[in-house]
């Protein structure tokens, strides 16, 4: 291998580095939020999946817990209809042209 | 008196004479001097009917030392719905309100709404009126519903353990972008959710060590000489002891008297089938069937049900296995 081949790798490699060091904290700051709000949204899912037609045996002892999720539930469950763009939604967060 | 099992529970298949049972063995308690609860966990009560008199939703006296109530599932549920929908006032826009009660009132009749319902309640009586009686008989409803109301705990509580680590979890992603590391052990103690979840699951623990206690519970199945009832039976006893709910015996119930199978050709055969199914139970049930009961010549009430009871008086302490022990 050529040295000018090592050393345009390096650049190459150089620029990812300093391109993941300087970009890093929006982009995983992103991720961690969308993460922690997919969490949140599946655990709504888990208690009140019969808004969405999946019936749930807890769901006569979930109902107690209404009263502290009442104000997320409406954009919920948008938020779950719109879920059918799931692939779009899984390619979005592989970040291949950023 | 107080020797025994506290809490015993008549089971079977539909029509077996689980009400017959239990009616009279409560009365059994009652005459021998125990402070007796009966009740109904059968969405279909037929307690009233047994008894002649009406038995409501809480506990009422139907005779000296004898009391009695049948479960209502759909008043337990309001209720609860009532006590929900009383917290959802504070803060919360009276258009969302609407929605939540909605929501509320269709959880209210979701599927196995009414068993919760009846679990719920049945656990209730246990845990606060348990000091007060002696003995609590429960006629429970034909096998497949009873089954599913005992094995309720098992279930729910790996649900809860489910809900509580995936609330957990969304707990301590949502610290990590507001506040970081350090908050995330006071969000997490303080979560109204994590804690209501947390005490549902108490409840189901509780429930389901009062199921499993050998020293205090007892399922007695009823069933007639007959191939139904007995493969029923031994299905769902497979069932309780996998979930480690303590069998006390089986009652063979409905069985032709003697004087009454000989010298008529339609009685002598179906004797002779009632003692194949005989051998069947004993080699199904080995040393635990506890007495046997004739078929009657009229409906189970009044003074039937006396006669009952007082063949159930003889064969109390086997039934509630103080020599099984």
């Amino acid at each position: 291998m050529g040295i000018k081949k090592t050393i345009a790798k390096f650049c190459e490699d150089m620029s990812l580095v300093m391109k993941g060091a300087f970009d890093f904290k929006s982009k995983s700051t992103t991720f961690l939020k969308k993460e922690a709000y997919d969490a949140q949204d599946n655990f709504i899912l888990l208690c009140f999946g019969d808004l969405l037609g999946l019936p749930l045996p807890t769901s006569y002892y979930t109902i107690e817990l209404l009263p502290y999720l009442a104000e997320d539930l409406e954009a919920w469950e948008r938020r779950m209809i719109r879920r059918n763009e799931i692939w779009q939604e899984k390619w979005a967060e592989f970040d291949f042209f950023g | 008196m107080g020797q025994g099992k506290k809490y015993i529970f008549f089971g079977g298949k539909g029509g077996v004479g689980k009400t017959t049972c239990s009616a009279a063995f409560s009365k059994c308690c009652a005459k021998t001097g125990d402070r007796t609860l009966v009740v109904s966990t059968d969405p279909a009560h037929s307690l009233a009917d047994i008894f002649g008199v009406s038995v409501g939703p809480e506990i009422e006296l139907l005779e000296e030392n004898l009391y009695g109530l049948e479960i209502d599932s759909e008043i337990e549920r309001n209720k609860y719905s009532e006590r929900i929908k009383a917290q959802l006032t504070a803060g919360i826009s009276p258009v969302i309100i609407e929605e939540i009660q909605r929501q509320i009132d269709a959880a209210n009749i979701s599927p196995g709404a009414e068993e919760a319902a009846i679990f719920d309640k049945f656990i209730e009586i246990i845990k606060e009126k348990g000091d007060e009686f002696d003995r609590i008989v429960f006629d429970t409803a034909p096998t497949g519903h009873t089954l599913r109301l005992l094995s309720l705990p098992e279930l729910m509580g790996g649900w809860m353990d489910n809900l509580i680590s995936k609330r957990k979890s969304a707990l301590s992603l949502m610290s990590m972008i507001h506040s970081g590391e350090k908050a995330k052990q006071e969000i997490i103690d303080r979560d109204p959710i994590l804690s209501i979840l947390q005490k549902r699951k108490a409840k189901f623990e509780q429930a389901r060590e009062i199921l499993i206690d050998s020293d205090t519970m007892e399922f007695i199945f009823v069933i007639n000489p007959e191939k139904l009832p007995i493969l029923e039976t031994k299905k769902a006893i497979e069932i309780l002891m996998k979930y480690r709910i303590p069998v006390g015996g089986v009652i063979v119930n409905r069985t032709i008297p003697e004087e009454y199978s000989k010298g008529n050709e339609f009685w002598s055969k179906r004797k002779t089938l009632e003692l194949q199914y005989m051998d069947m139970i004993n080699k199904e049930f080995p040393g635990r069937v506890l007495t046997i009961l004739p078929l009657l010549e009229e409906d189970i009430k009044g003074d039937n049900l006396d006669t009952v009871s007082e063949h159930f008086i003889k064969v109390k302490a086997k039934m509630l296995g103080e020599k099984l022990k």
